[in-house]
């Protein structure tokens, strides 16, 4: 972990911090946007903390598990971390779906918080 | 997997909640097996079948086999992120609705499905054949009979009771979506059609923009 540079270990924190977060506890998310946030989620857009949370919690599942394949970090010339997460998952009893989203962080008084944030499925054949 | 001979290419697609069988009836109808464990691969959620269809005229007499391809679509549970918009229910010329009988949740949410279909579908009146599946959980059963007849009889729909597991009139609701699929698209002038409950009836041809086509392709001319 010590020789990565350190945009990977931030963006690596942050997208298991982000996905335990969800697994768990989605309600809680709000601590990591801020009230500038951007979300698309599915190509439906939300601006703001509070419209981003209200988005995800009223998701209609109980228990959801995300599980990772692969995530991307880029230093941005502005001194953000640009990071992109591949992976599946399951919302009850479902099939396994195959989803990818894409998040902005920014340093903001010395705290990470996540300022866009795009979700998609990853599903071909439908619309 | 097919040779490219048939008729018509014809989509069905499976609605309902989610855990009411779709996957598994729709892998009884094509593989005659019920598969409690079904593994999807994603990206191509459908299952085909090559049937042929025999109209009946008036007379009685059997015409010509149309060689049908049968495509049958099924949800990834996308549902659960986003609404199904009309691009999900593009192309699909007839509807599987599925609820479960030992699930009164998903019998109450056949009129909201049902309301998604007016909005969505390619006409106002999409042909529809509800399924009442389970019907092999008889001592588990919480929806009656009566009642599901009713609530099909109200929106003008056939309604069967239907078992994925032991194969009950799976194969029976799917030809009789076929039959009203068939049916309607021998009628080529809407405006000049009633049905029997006197509401005029868009064809296949006519319906709003993008409304399916018969997808057929006449390949072999006979």
């Amino acid at each position: 972990m010590g020789d990565k540079p350190i945009w990977e270990q931030i963006g690596s924190s942050f997208v298991q911090h982000y996905y335990q977060l969800f697994d768990n506890n989605r309600c809680h998310l709000g601590a990591i946007y801020i009230d500038s946030s951007c979300l698309t989620w599915e190509g439906q857009q939300f601006h703001g903390k509070e419209a981003i949370v209200e988005k995800i919690t009223m998701l209609p599942f109980q228990k959801i598990q995300h599980s990772i394949t692969s995530q991307d970090h880029q230093p941005t010339t502005d001194g953000c971390i640009l990071s992109m997460v591949v992976g599946q998952l399951k919302a009850d009893d479902d099939q396994i779906m195959g989803f990818h989203q894409v998040f902005l962080l920014k340093n903001i008084s010395d705290a990470w918080v996540c300022t866009n944030d795009m979700f998609r499925l990853a599903l071909h054949n439908f619309g | 997997m097919f040779d490219g001979d048939y008729d018509y290419l014809i989509k069905f697609l499976a609605l309902g909640d989610s855990g009411v069988g779709k996957t598994s009836y729709l892998y009884q109808y094509t593989d005659g097996k019920f598969n409690s464990k079904f593994i999807t691969t994603v990206g191509i959620d459908f299952r085909e079948k090559r049937v042929v269809y025999r109209s009946n005229g008036p007379d009685g007499a059997t015409g010509r086999g149309q060689r049908i391809h049968l495509q049958l679509w099924d949800t990834a549970g996308q549902e659960r992120f986003r609404s199904l918009t009309t691009a999900f229910f593009r192309d699909a010329m007839g509807f599987l609705l599925l609820f479960d009988l030992t699930n009164e949740q998903s019998f109450l949410n056949v009129r909201n499905w049902i309301s998604q279909l007016q909005i969505h579908a390619y006409c106002e009146n999409p042909d529809i054949v509800l399924c009442g599946n389970k019907s092999d959980l008889e001592d588990q059963r919480v929806v009656k009979e009566e009642e599901a007849k009713q609530l099909a009889e109200k929106y003008g729909i056939a309604y069967y009771e239907t078992s994925a597991v032991d194969g009950t009139n799976v194969s029976k609701a799917v030809e009789t979506l076929l039959d009203l699929i068939m049916k309607r698209m021998e009628r080529p002038f809407a405006s000049a059609d009633q049905n029997a409950t006197g509401t005029s009836r868009r064809s296949v041809t006519q319906g709003r923009s993008g409304g399916p086509r018969p997808l057929g392709r006449r390949r072999v001319k006979s």
